[in-house]
């Protein structure tokens, strides 16, 4: 297992410089600049820019000026947009927003999700299956650019018993709104992954085994059932908290929220090289590093899977 | 049931009820006078959304309007403008004398600015700033605006002076005319018998004349490229140049160069390199806003960060969470802080503009941006009473690729321009007029703005003939004109859907009125400027400009320089009429000129005038002070909450009363 992890770990190291370099290049594909507006910069004022940030030197010096300092030092370098901000300090000041936000909603999202699922799969066919199946499908078709200003409208415009957007810290009632809208998909898939998997789970041969051997209805379902019911939801946890984790784009633009995803986007469209360069590590690590949790998670729950 | 289906139902039923709720919603508040409530805050404090995050709180660097916005909290000049005429009026500097032909300013500044940590604010602060502004290592995006101040451009661009090591005189650009700056700004060189000062009767001493200033009265010297490969290509170009040159040595022209001098402790001259009468309308610009030497010095880029900035504006800056507030607090060291009237002043960087709306509806907000209200809201807000309704100091247009057939024949662009009904769609678009010049409409009422062509489409048939692409009548009434190259002609705009229902409009108007269907395209932000700026775009583009100063100049030097304008369009004629009107002292003459320049280059039809749009923006009752100024730019210090219910504004407040 030590074996495994370790291994596991250093490979993660050359996919993340070949992911930053593929981004670089991406960028530098990509037609625009960081500086251009609606007004065109004079020749002149556009040569100066340019040299500040080196852009005029040749492409070898760039990408080994952008490298170096992420080799030796982890350290992503300045915002072009954000002048006088570096990449460390905006991805360490935006991270805790939308990590609060993301666990919120995905520990929502587990909460009802498990459970509906579990009663779904328990009363299989009944009208508790067919409502619950229905709501999560609901869940999974509204995508949340829907669902957001509908909440909106109804809770802040129309009862004025939330406020419609802004960041005001934890605990705090302006995270409702976004945290409800974030898990109402997560909601939605675990519902479904739950009772499929507690399906399966509950016809196998060591489900029987357990109810011959008189164990109480409650100790099959939750010791024996919910463990093996849950393993493709423990799967579905790895890539979906990374991504709950590094933000998400839509919710912080619709509820203002000064998360990472927003600077993702804003970053993107300004074509802030090094700003787009330091997310796009983070969210890989952070991806391949949840990734390798599942796994051992799987081990610790799955007597099948070894990883010797 | 396929999920596929099932989904496509539910979508459908959802649709439905979003719909309705938005309906019912709307209609529920149409009864009302203003968009949501009306409670004013508790405290005074006022809550605005400017835009996006600012790039940066230095005034140096950035020219976008929300940091404009946020930098006349923070930042104060020679000038501010007027919350209504935007005129400038004395801020730093108490008063000010100009001679005779524009060319030089002497500002007297008043003894009692102070920064927010205490310090005086004297001449030196404000020569510092601006060389700072123009020095290269700066990048300021603004320093363009700079470039009137003498030699400025050169040291912006670190050019060299031409001197004799033996005789210590310079090479004057006057006898090298070919080799006058590329990019010169605009203007003649000054004429000395006209430049004197006229009397001040303010004035008991004149001010001291100084060596710096005798320097700034000889003829303008000759400057050539910094670096050395464009240097020798420049010198090689002209045998007199190259024969002149030799045996002299090569100075870089230096910050004290340029035409900026503190004259005593609180005396500014400023000398320009041409005669510039809109000079002192741009002073306001917050490029020419002063930043602390000391602090900028010690910290570097980092000067700006909460735990060191220190400011000149009415208010200062209290906490700063990037994407989230900006609170800045009333400045106790202002020299005018008794007129200050709110404590605080938050500003929200927020970027979705529904999102901008709904708080201002719940009453988290006291004022949005212009432009914030999305176009569907408008059929409802327009009637509001805190709807801010005024012409905007700007226009929205059509580029055209000049450089490229079927475009490049300027009776193909009049007709395209012909064919468009301006006056539909400004009823159409509901809050913009029309507009045939390129200057916008109402905003410079001294000017007499020329009228380019209106809708003529039977005219737009016949030009189109004429140049060769017959436009046919069909059974049925409608037009084709098959020999017109639609292939090679299409309309790129970036993705919004504001912009692609316009492009549709003018799309369809072609249709009509032409026959011809040209393709629409859209492409993201930046791809889209990029193809707009390299030409790299077959057609017709969107385009938009806003002034950078109150003076029609600000709009007509958009095609001053080839190249840069995106439609390649360049000539030489409109460069020496513009050249022509900016040599005349009179206002009024000036205008004429100016306005006989904007006629040809209609005339020329580089581009498509389409509208003056409106500032489009709310304000709640209570907020009193601030005006909806065609610059969406606001004096902060003068904006108040007003409690009691009866002085509240009901509409939009007029830039003209008092």
């Amino acid at each position: 297992m030590f074996r495994f992890i370790v291994r596991r770990l250093l490979v993660t190291i050359p996919t993340i410089l070949v992911v930053i370099s593929i981004t670089w290049v991406l960028i530098k594909l990509a037609p625009g600049n960081f500086y251009s507006g609606e007004k065109r910069l004079p020749a002149s004022i556009e040569k100066s820019i340019r040299e500040k940030y080196g852009l005029d030197k040749p492409w070898y010096q760039q990408y080994g000026k952008t490298m170096w300092p992420i080799i030796s030092r982890l350290d992503f370098g300045t915002s072009l947009r954000y002048e006088g901000q570096s990449v460390n300090t905006i991805i360490k000041r935006s991270l805790p927003v939308s990590a609060g936000v993301g666990i919120l909603a995905y520990l929502l999202a587990l909460i009802v999700g498990i459970t509906v699922g579990s009663i779904a799969a328990l009363k299989q066919n009944s009208r508790w299956d067919y409502g619950s199946m229905a709501l999560a499908m609901l869940g999974i078709s509204v995508p949340n650019f829907v669902l957001g200003p509908i909440l909106v409208l109804i809770f802040s415009l129309g009862l004025y018993w939330l406020p419609p957007s802004r960041w005001a810290g934890f605990p705090s009632r302006n995270l409702i709104l976004p945290v409800v809208t974030l898990s109402a998909i997560y909601m939605a898939y675990i519902a479904r992954l739950t009772r499929a998997g507690m399906l399966e789970v509950l016809r196998s041969d060591y489900i029987r085994t357990a109810r011959a051997k008189g164990l109480s209805e409650r100790d099959v379902l939750i010791r024996h059932g919910l463990r093996g019911g849950l393993m493709p939801v423990i799967s579905y946890t790895g890539p979906a908290l990374a991504f709950l984790l590094t933000g998400t784009v839509v919710v912080e633009r619709i509820f203002a929220l000064p998360g990472l995803g927003n600077y993702f986007i804003q970053a993107s469209l300004n074509r802030d090289e090094p700003l787009i360069i330091g997310i796009v590590a983070f969210i890989a690590i952070t991806l391949l590093l949840m990734n390798l949790l599942v796994d051992i998670a799987y081990a610790y729950l799955d007597p099948r899977v070894r990883y010797n | 049931m396929s999920s596929g289906k099932f989904r496509q139902i539910v979508g459908l039923v959802l649709l439905a009820s979003l719909a309705f709720s938005t309906y019912s919603c709307t209609v529920a508040s149409s009864k009302e006078d203003f968009f949501g409530t009306t409670t004013p805050p508790a405290r005074n404090i006022f809550r605005y959304v400017s835009g996006d995050e600012p790039a940066s709180l230095d005034p140096a660097i950035s020219n976008g309007q929300p940091e404009a916005r946020l930098y006349m909290a923070l930042y104060e000049g020679l000038v501010e403008y007027n919350p209504k005429t935007l005129a400038p009026e004395p801020a730093l500097a108490e008063r000010w004398h100009i001679n005779n032909d524009s060319s030089e300013f002497t500002f007297h500044l008043r003894n009692t600015g102070r920064w927010s940590n205490g310090d005086p604010i004297d001449a030196n602060d404000f020569v510092y700033s601006f060389r700072r502004a123009l020095a290269k290592e700066t990048a300021s995006h603004n320093a363009y605006l700079a470039l009137y101040l003498k030699y400025s451009q050169a040291f912006n661009e670190q050019q060299v002076f031409v001197r004799d090591p033996k005789t210590g005189e310079f090479l004057l650009a006057r006898d090298f005319e070919e080799n006058l700056p590329a990019e010169a700004i605009g203007g003649s060189p000054i004429d000395p018998a006209k430049s004197e000062y006229q009397p001040d009767p303010n004035e008991s001493t004149p001010d001291p004349d100084t060596a710096f200033h005798q320097q700034m009265h000889t003829p303008l010297r000759l400057t050539l490229p910094g670096d050395e490969k464009s240097r020798t290509k420049r010198i090689e170009a002209s045998p007199k140049l190259k024969a002149a040159v030799a045996g002299k040595e090569f100075i870089r022209v230096k910050a004290e160069d340029i035409g900026v001098e503190a004259v005593d402790k609180y005396t500014l001259r400023i000398s320009l390199v041409q005669p510039a009468p809109f000079f002192l309308g741009l002073l306001a610009h917050q490029v020419f806003r002063i930043v602390p030497r000391k602090v900028v010095e010690q910290y570097g880029d980092k000067w700006t960060q909460p735990e060191h900035i220190v400011t000149c504006g009415p208010f200062k800056l209290k906490t700063w969470v990037p994407y989230d507030r900006i609170v800045l607090e009333r400045d106790p060291m202002y020299w005018d802080a008794k007129t200050v009237k709110l404590d605080e002043l938050h500003f929200y960087p927020i970027l979705d503009n529904a999102t901008v709306m709904n708080l201002y509806k719940v009453g988290e907000l006291d004022a949005v941006y212009n432009h914030a209200v999305p176009n569907p809201w408008l059929h409802v807000l327009k009637y509001k009473k805190d709807y801010m309704d005024q012409r905007e100091a700007a226009v929205d247009y059509l580029i055209m690729n000049t450089t490229k057939p079927p475009l490049d024949n300027p009776k193909v662009r009049r007709a395209f321009n012909l064919s468009i009904d301006k006056e539909a769609y400004a009823n159409w678009r509901r809050i913009v007029k029309p507009l045939t010049a390129f200057t916008p409409e109402g905003t410079f009422p001294d000017y007499p703005q020329p009228k380019g062509a209106s809708f003529n489409p039977s005219e737009a048939r016949r030009l189109l003939g004429e140049a060769g692409y017959p436009v046919i009548q069909n059974s049925d009434g409608s037009f084709s004109c098959p020999k017109f190259p639609v292939e090679q002609v299409e309309f790129i705009y970036n993705s919004q859907s504001a912009n692609r229902s316009v492009a549709e409009w003018m799309q369809a108007q072609w249709k009509q009125n032409l026959g011809v269907t040209v393709g629409l395209r859209n492409m993201e932000w930046e791809t889209f400027l990029d193809a707009r700026a390299k030409l790299e775009y077959k057609g017709f583009a969107r385009g938009a400009f806003g002034a950078d100063y109150m003076d029609p100049f600000t709009f007509l030097s958009v095609f001053y320089t080839g190249g840069d304008n995106g439609t390649g369009w360049e000539d030489p004629k409109y460069i020496a009429m513009l050249d022509d009107a900016n040599r005349t002292l009179d206002q009024k003459k000036r205008y004429e000129l100016l306005a006989k320049a904007e006629a040809y280059m209609l005339e020329q039809q580089p581009v498509i005038p389409i509208d003056t749009p409106s500032v489009n923006w709310l304000k709640k009752p209570y907020v009193k002070g601030m005006y909806p100024n065609p610059a969406s730019l606001y004096a902060w210090k003068y904006i108040y909450i007003e409690r009691d219910r009866a002085k509240w504004d009901y509409g939009t407040p007029s830039l003209t009363a008092e």
